[in-house]
Formats: C-alpha cells, structure tokens, sequence
C-alpha cells in the first residue's frame, strides 16, 4: 500500500543517526553555573495530570518569589532554577528522579502528588543521597526510617482520623448524634490509607460503620455504590476520591434526594473542576484538606491573577516544599545535597511560604514528617473553598444542614 | 552446516561486546547506565515475549501478568519469609510457567485478536487481584524493596553497574534459550503450526503441547525479567507491573518494531524504542504536558508505516546478510 | 435486585452503541482498533464545546459530535488504517496502539488536563416509580442509544451505502465485482465506526466527565461487550452491551464493587474459550 517508493536505505540511515543523537544528547551535561538546581518530579500526562499541573505551578511561583525576593542570600543571591520531570506513572519515577540527579545535578528532589509515584521516587533519591521533600501522603512514605525523605503534611491516617473527628464534631456542635456513618473509596495507595484513618477513628469514637467499600479508579457507574449507601442508613458519608467519582457520587446522591451530609477527602473535592461540574450543588460540601488559600492570601491572589483559577492545596505544600528547600539552602549556606538534607532535618521556621500550611511553620521530626501541621476542613462557598474547622485556623463557620454552627 | 562467522553471528557478538564494554565508559551510579541497563531488560523481556508472539505467531497482550507475579513472587518471599531474591526468581519463574499452563487451557485454540483479548484480559485479571488482595500483596500502594546497602547475596547493589552486569547476563541467557528454540526441533514445529495449524497436526505434531511448551517457557522467562525488574527500580505496584500500554504492550511493541521473529529484532527495537522514549521525556516534558508521549507515538505509527516488519528487513537488505537472509527470514 | 436490573440496562444499552462502532469497523476491515476509546473522548469533547459555546444539551450537540468524528475517522482510515489493511495483524494492533497514544496526547496538549463536565437542569432529577428509581440523564441516554442503533439498523439494511458496508464485510472481492468502491467503503465503515461511538460519548456526557484520558475507563470494557457479542456483530454487540450492564449491576449485589471487573473479566475469557464467535449469533 505504500504510494511513493521510499528510499530504504536512506530511512535507515536517519533512524541510526536519530540513534546516534540520542545517545550523544544523554551523555552531554546540562549545568548552568551560578543558578542552584532543584529537581521537580510531577505527572503532567496521564490520570493524574490535572493535580501535578497545579502541584507544579505552585512550585513555579514559589521559585519565582524567592528569586524576585533576591534568591539564596547565603549563596550570592543565587537564583533557583526548577528542572521538571513529568512522571505519569510510578514505572517512570525511578529513571525520572535519577535522570534529575546525576544529569542534571540538583540538589534537591521537590514533588509527585502521587503517593505511589513518590514512594517509587524515594527509593531512588535514598540511595542517591539527595533530598525528597513531597506532599505525598501515604503513610508508608515516612514509615521505612529513611533519611532523605520530608513531608510537608500530615500522613494520610491522620487525615482520614480528621476527615471523622472534624465532622462529627461539628454534627455535635450543630445538634446531631453520629452514630453510623459510611466510607466508600477508591482502591488506590491514597483512598486506602486515608480510608483506613477514617475506620480507626469511628472505632475510636464507638461510632458503626454500616458501610465500608472500595471500589476501582476509574469506575463508570456510581448506582450500585449510592444504592448500597441509600440501604445503609448511614448519617454521613465518607467518600474519598479524585474528581470523576466525585462528581458522580454526589450528582446521584441529589439524584435519589438523599441529603445526608457528604465529607470529601480532599483530592477531587477541593478543586476548581468540582465547582465546575457540579455548579450550585458544589456549595456547603465540607471536605477535609491539606491547606487552603485564604490561610495565605497573598500567594493566593498572585496565582489567581496567573492563573485564573483559586490556588489548590497541592500548590500551597509543593510552594511550601520548595520554600522549604530555600531555606535550607540559607541555613547550609551551601547547595550539596547532604548539606541540604542535614539543614533540612534541623529546620524550625515559620512563615514566609510556609504560612500556607496549617499551624504556619515546618518542623521536619526523625522520620522526616512535618509535625507542626494538621488537617483541616474546608467548605465550599461560592466560587471556592474556606477554611472552617478547626476554630484555630478557620476564616468562617461552618454550615451544616443549613444552618451556621456557632 | 552453519558458518560460524556468518556476518548475522559477527553482528549479534558485535553488540554483545560494545554492551559488555560500555560499563567502563559510563559513571556506574550514573543516569546513561541505568538507561543502557533499561534497554538490555526491556530487550530480555521482547526476547521472552518473541517466543509467543514470534516463533508461535500469538499475538499475547498479557505478558504483563508473568512479568507482575515474578516480581510479586520474589518480592513477596523476601518481605514476609526472609528468602533470597535470587531465590525467589526461580519460584516466581515456576509460578509463571504454572500459570501459563492453565492459561493455555482456556486459550490454545484462540488465534489472532482473540488471543490478544484473552491475554489482555487475563493481565487485568491480575492486576485487580494484586489490588483487592491487600494484607498479602500490599494492594495498591505497592512493594518496596527495602534499602540495605550492597548485599549481593540478597540481591542488593549500591551501583548500578552491578544490576546492568546482571541483566546484560540475563538477556545472553534468553536470546541462548530463544535461538536454541528457534532452531531445535520445537522451533520447526512451532514454525508448522504457525504456517498452517490443521496440516501440522495431521503430520502428528502435538499442537497443544507445542504451544504449551513455548508459553511456558516464554512466561518463566518473563517473570525472570520481572523480579530483574522489581530488584532494579526498588519498588512496584499493581497498576504500573500488570500495566497494559506500560508493560504488555511495550514488550510487544519493541520485538515487532525491531522484528517478529528474529534474534535480532528485540535487540535492535529496544536500542531503538527505550533510549528514544527516555530522551522525549527528558526534552520534552518541562515544555508541554503530553508532548513527549504524543511524540513517541508519532513516532512508533511511523516506524509501523515505513517498514512494517520491523527495523531487521533493513539488516536482512544489505550485502553482508543476503546469504544469510533465507534461513533468517525463515527463523 | 430489580433495581439492579433496570440500571444494568440503562447502563447497557449506552455501551452497547458505544461498542456497536468498534464491532462495526472489526467486521468490516478485520482490524482490531485499540484506539477505539479515544474517539469516544473526542465525541465527549466535541459535545462539550457545543455545550459550553452554543448551549447546546449534550444530546443535541451528539448529532455535532457524531458528524466531526466521522470526518476525523474517515481521514484517519483514509491516511493511516488503509495502509496496514494488508500488513500482518502485529501491525495493525500496533498501529492502533499508537493512535491511541497520539490521540490522547493530542487532546491532553489541546485542552489541558482539565476535568470538564456539563451543567444540564435534569442532571439531578430522577424518576421513580415504588421502589425502583431511574435517574433522569441515565435515561435520556439510553433513549438516544436506541434511537440510534435504530437508525443504525435501518442505514444497514436499507441504504445503498449500508449494503456496500455489508457486502465489503462479507466478501470484499465480490464486492468489488459488483461495483463496491472498496476503499471507499472501508473509510465510510471506519467513520461510522468511531461516530457511533463519539455519539454514545456525547450522550452520557451528563453522568460522566471529560478528560483526555477518559478513553482509557471504557477500553477494556468495550472490548469485552464486543467479544460477548460475536466480534464484527452490531446487534451482537448490543446485546452485548446490555448483557455487561446488568454483570455489572448485579455482581455489585454480591461481591464488593472493587471486584466487579473481575467478573467481568473471567466472564470475558470464559466466552472467548467456549464460543470464541460470540453468545448472540448475528449479522
């Protein structure tokens, strides 16, 4: 079938040189001199593109105010310079992070929304001597005793414990007794560990949970699931999940006018997209999270000015993150990557980028968890989320079932 | 009788020894080694893949599932009994060739797109069990392979160079077992059933067997690869090692864009398709989300169009293997 | 249980045309198209740009969705399929598989990773009757797959073009011999084929959200309403489809939710062993 009769030998010949120059562009160096290197690892293809785009614009203009801000003093007013990776998948994050590494020699490893694509990561980056700072949250990321290895956020247990304990608590406050309650979640790294603080927390508090069900990434039919949750009798609902589930979820649930309470466990509950999909359905879903832009207004003012929509809590703790490496690089007055991890592992600081995370301050304990933050939770009002639990870091008061809780 | 230094056989040491040699020009904890060593596994796992699809013209889209149960197999052994990864290969192996067997059953008489279906869907299969079966297989977060230090015994290396010596040993030892497949006595049968199934089995071969043979040497190969894999990268989970388009598809891929069938073809696919792919991510993905993937994409439809049968008819043109071209294009 | 049925069959009938394409371009050009699903999200997008832009209702904008596609699969078959029709079937899956892997691509470059779903007023409506309850948009788009496969139906059989397809199916040379522009038909199968497909993506627009990687959730599981069908069978796969909404629905009553591709699955190899040409026989 093919038309014109190609010259074989010469299609050859280019794929051998495309061959050639591929060999040659991995082997040549890629170091600018005077700009400190900071690697940031990120899926901007695949599923889960939409959250490493926003994880990595944080990133971005966290590097932009530190250098607009003059840089690492410590180092000449050295500029950073992000060198990104996209990691779609936890198969490429091994040769992803070691390319960054030993290519182009950066001093620290920033990213991977993903808990499973991070974990992949941290392997590398351990045994390369270089330092993760991620807001990955599965609870085995600062679970193996590794030292180059820092969290930005509570691990995913406590977030789902916070998920439970917030929302019965302002039930409590509002008048309701919890007594059952329900947790559906998607089968992946995130669902289930958050999904497992969540059962250890209704235990805790002698509270049934008439259903407990996980179901597949990517499901295209809800009914079984909301059809389970309608016979459950539960008093809320615990859904943890990314965006497509959650907007299926909740449509039918308004569907079949169930208006029990539903408790989102951050992810696809807090961003734009949701609002997007669900229009004046999205208002009053409390959800639990990581950070929220009105606990850091400025930088959330210039990232809607960039980028038109409200700043995700993804962008907050990876700006945190990378603020966080700065810092580091102040205190070791030097960009080597054991010096940075040592710093990183002494740090004590509050404010500047780290305003954004919740309590303001990062404090990295001996497994590498930041243990100055805790979870929050968020309510939709109007185009974005608030913070209103618990009382020390809200900006309003939460709504439930209608009513303000005082 | 063959000719020992047929110019195929020159080619074939050729790349044997520049592979065996280009550990000393390399930083051995360096990025260009870990790619060079991704390019000898991915070539290993083609060449076990070659076996199926090539020798017995079965398409498989599922050779994610053996490569995933070798590395859940090893992995497993080592985390929950203490047993040696090295070990642990050999187990994964027989536990892949057993599952090979019982795929077989449902299977043997599927051709063509069914077979690739039923494959496909029996790597699904797999993946949702590793998934769902959380207290054995750790579900959806994955296996770590736990950071130790330099422990050859335990399979353990601090450079890189010591897992590219490994797998270099590896793929020597799968292209043995597929050349000597090739051209023994199951090689011709497999040739017969290929050409016409129904005339094979009148001439009393044992089709059933024949296949049986091959899949389940092709699956403990695969799964071989897999704990390779899993030792190499340090930790796996359900949807990345039964991945479809990640795994099952790419070994495919590169045997057929190299050359189905032939010794050569996966050897020369992926030195293609691997270093290619590493370097649009390396360009490209600081520029636009997607735009390394699409590339390679482009890139893999156009191979497919200008020569579909692989990057080996252009080896098989020149001067230096004509006289080899009748018993190669055979094989 | 009867709840479970009516929403496997709501559920169904929408697969079943989304499926009816890729049976339709296997029976007729033997190519198994991999990158079957991808059109699926170019229909959603289609529909949701119609939606977004000139307020149309996704069921609406389907008829838009339906013709943009099957111009973009005409020159698709036209410029790539057409050249491997000859070539071993390891080419014709690879190829596929590459376009399925542009494709993606592409929409992830052109319209960013961005989860994008409609706003329609019956979106959160429902119907009920006793104790079974239908949600309004799971109906409206099992209405307009019928009425599709209905269309479908009476294009085969009755219109010239139709009967080409069915001819070219049969016996392509034959077809030649009386007059059949082969190539021509085989473009017109291919843009057919992805059409009813991006229609059944506009259709469930309302339920399910847009993202260039969408195509991926429905792979797998076209592929299996097609093979429970007979591949190259269109009634067959609609039968098919409907068979898979209520394996679906039913298994979530007695198994976790996490498993319900699994039975899916097993059932998938258990019929290509025992029947490889399908449970439903059929044009």
């Amino acid at each position: 079938m093919m038309s014109a009769p190609l010259d074989r030998r010469r299609t050859a010949g280019l794929m051998l040189a495309v061959g050639a120059a591929t060999f040659a562009f991995l082997a040549a160096p890629a170091r600018a001199a005077d700009d400190v290197l900071v690697g940031v690892i990120q899926p901007l293809s695949g599923p889960n593109a939409q959250f490493g785009i926003g994880a990595q614009r944080g990133t971005e203009l966290a590097a932009e105010i530190i250098n607009a801000a003059g840089g690492i003093q410590a180092l000449g007013g050295a500029k950073i310079k992000l060198v990104a990776a996209d990691v779609p998948t936890p198969n490429t994050a091994a040769a992803a992070t070691q390319r960054l590494i030993s290519q182009n020699g950066v001093s620290a490893v920033v990213g991977a929304f993903v808990s499973s694509t991070t974990l992949a990561a941290s392997e590398v980056t351990e045994r390369a001597q270089i330092p993760l700072v991620t807001f990955a949250f599965a609870d085995q990321i600062t679970g193996r005793g590794y030292a180059y290895v820092f969290q930005v956020s509570p691990k995913g247990t406590a977030f789902g414990a916070a998920q439970f304990d917030y929302a019965t608590a302002i039930a409590k406050a509002a008048g309701e007794k919890i007594d059952k309650v329900a947790i559906l979640y998607e089968d992946t790294a995130y669902g289930t560990a958050q999904a497992k603080g969540l059962r250890e927390a209704a235990k805790a508090a002698g509270v049934e949970v008439v259903l407990d069900e996980a179901y597949p990434l990517g499901i295209t039919d809800v009914s079984p699931l909301v059809n389970k949750l309608r016979a459950s009798g539960a008093q809320i609902a615990f859904p943890v999940s990314y965006l497509n589930d959650s907007l299926l979820i909740i449509r039918a649930l308004r569907q079949q006018n169930i208006d029990i309470p539903v408790i989102g466990g951050a992810a696809g509950y807090i961003i734009p997209d949701f609002k997007k999909g669900l229009g004046a359905y999205a208002d009053g879903v409390l959800s639990v999270a990581a950070a929220s832009g009105d606990m850091i207004p400025d930088l959330a003012r210039t990232y809607k000015d960039k980028y038109g929509t409200f700043i995700t809590h993804e962008a907050i703790i990876h700006a945190a993150a990378l603020d966080a490496v700065a810092k580091a690089m102040e205190k070791a007055k030097s960009a080597d990557p054991q010096k940075v991890r040592d710093a990183l592992a002494t740090l004590d600081y509050c404010g500047g980028l780290a305003a954004g995370v919740p309590g303001g301050c990062i404090t990295f304990d001996k497994t590498g968890l930041n243990t100055s933050s805790f979870p929050i939770m968020v309510q939709w009002r109007g185009d974005a989320p608030v913070t209103v639990y618990p009382p020390k870091a809200a900006t309003e008061k939460p709504v439930w079932r209608g009513k303000t809780v005082e | 009788m063959r000719n020992l230094f047929s110019p195929s056989r020159a080619a074939l040491l050729l790349f044997f020894l520049a592979a065996a040699l280009l550990p000393l020009a390399l930083d051995p904890r360096g990025h260009l080694i870990r790619v060079a060593a991704m390019v000898l596994l991915f070539a290993a796992m083609a060449q076990s893949w070659n076996i199926v699809g090539g020798l017995a013209n079965q398409i498989s889209l599922g050779h994610a599932a053996f490569f995933g149960l070798g590395a859940y197999t090893s992995t497993l052994l080592f985390l929950k009994l203490g047993v040696t990864p090295w070990i642990g290969m050999g187990v994964g192996a027989v536990v892949a060739g057993g599952a090979a067997a019982l795929l077989s059953i449902p299977t043997f008489r599927l051709k063509g797109h069914y077979f690739a279906l039923a494959t496909l869907a029996f790597a699904e299969v797999m993946r949702v069990i590793a998934n769902s079966l959380g207290d054995v297989t750790g579900g959806p977060v994955g296996l770590s392979i736990p950071f130790m230090g330099s422990q050859p015994a335990l399979f353990a290396f601090r450079s890189v160079a010591s897992y590219y010596w490994i797998i270099l040993g590896l793929l020597v030892a799968v292209c043995a077992v597929f050349h000597l497949l090739a051209s023994g006595a199951i090689g011709y049968r497999l040739r017969a059933v290929r050409e016409n199934e129904a005339a094979a089995e009148v001439a009393g071969v044992d089709t059933f067997r024949v296949k049986l043979t091959a899949s389940v040497i092709s699956a403990a190969l695969t799964a071989v690869c897999g704990t390779v894999f899993a030792q190499f990268t340090f930790f796996f989970d359900p949807d990345s090692i039964f991945s479809l388009s990640g795994i099952s598809v790419r070994m495919a891929m590169i045997a057929i864009v190299g050359g189905l069938g032939t010794l050569g073809g996966p050897l020369v696919g992926a030195l293609f398709l691997i270093p290619l792919e590493e370097v649009a991510n390396a360009v490209l993905s600081s520029q636009a989300a997607g735009l390394s993937q699409f590339a390679f994409g482009v890139i893999l439809i156009g191979a497919i169009l200008i020569q579909p049968r692989g990057l080996m008819a252009y080896w098989l043109r020149t001067p230096w293997a004509k006289t080899r071209r009748a018993a190669a294009t055979g094989a | 249980m009867i709840q479970a049925l009516v929403d496997g069959i709501l559920l169904g009938g929408v697969y079943g045309v989304i499926s009816t394409g890729l049976s339709l371009v296997f029976g007729v050009l033997g190519v198994v198209n991999f990158a079957h699903a991808e059109f699926l999200m170019l229909g959603m997008y289609v529909a949701w740009f119609a939606w977004r832009y000139l307020g149309l209702d996704p069921l609406l904008g389907s008829a838009l969705s339906f013709v943009i596609v099957f111009a973009i699969g005409y020159l698709v078959q036209r410029t790539l399929v057409q050249r491997v029709l000859k070539a071993p079937p390891a080419a014709q899956v690879f190829l596929t598989v590459g376009l399925m892997i542009v494709i993606e691509n592409a929409a992830l470059m052109a319209f960013g990773s961005d989860y994008r779903s409609v706003s329609v007023p019956y979106q959160v409506e429902g119907y009920r009757l006793g104790d079974i309850f239908v949600g309004a948009p799971y109906l409206f788009a099992f209405v307009a797959a019928v009425v599709l496969a209905g269309a479908l139906w009476l294009f085969l059989e009755r219109s010239w073009s139709g009967r080409a397809i069915r001819a070219v199916a049969q016996d392509p040379m034959a077809a030649t011999l009386v007059g059949v522009d082969t190539r021509r038909t085989y473009a017109l199968a291919f843009g057919l084929g992805v059409a009813l497909t991006a229609f059944g993506g506009a259709v469930i627009l309302p339920y399910i959200t847009v993202s260039p990687t969408v195509g991926g959730q429905f792979v797998v599981l076209m592929f299996t309403v097609v093979v429970l069908g007979g591949l190259g069978s269109v009634a067959g796969a609609l039968a098919g489809g409907i068979m898979v909404g209520i394996v679906q629905s039913l298994s979530a009553l007695v198994f976790p939710i996490q498993l319900q591709n699994l039975c899916l699955f097993v059932i998938f190899i258990a019929v290509l062993a025992l029947r490889p040409q399908g449970l439903i026989k059929g044009a």
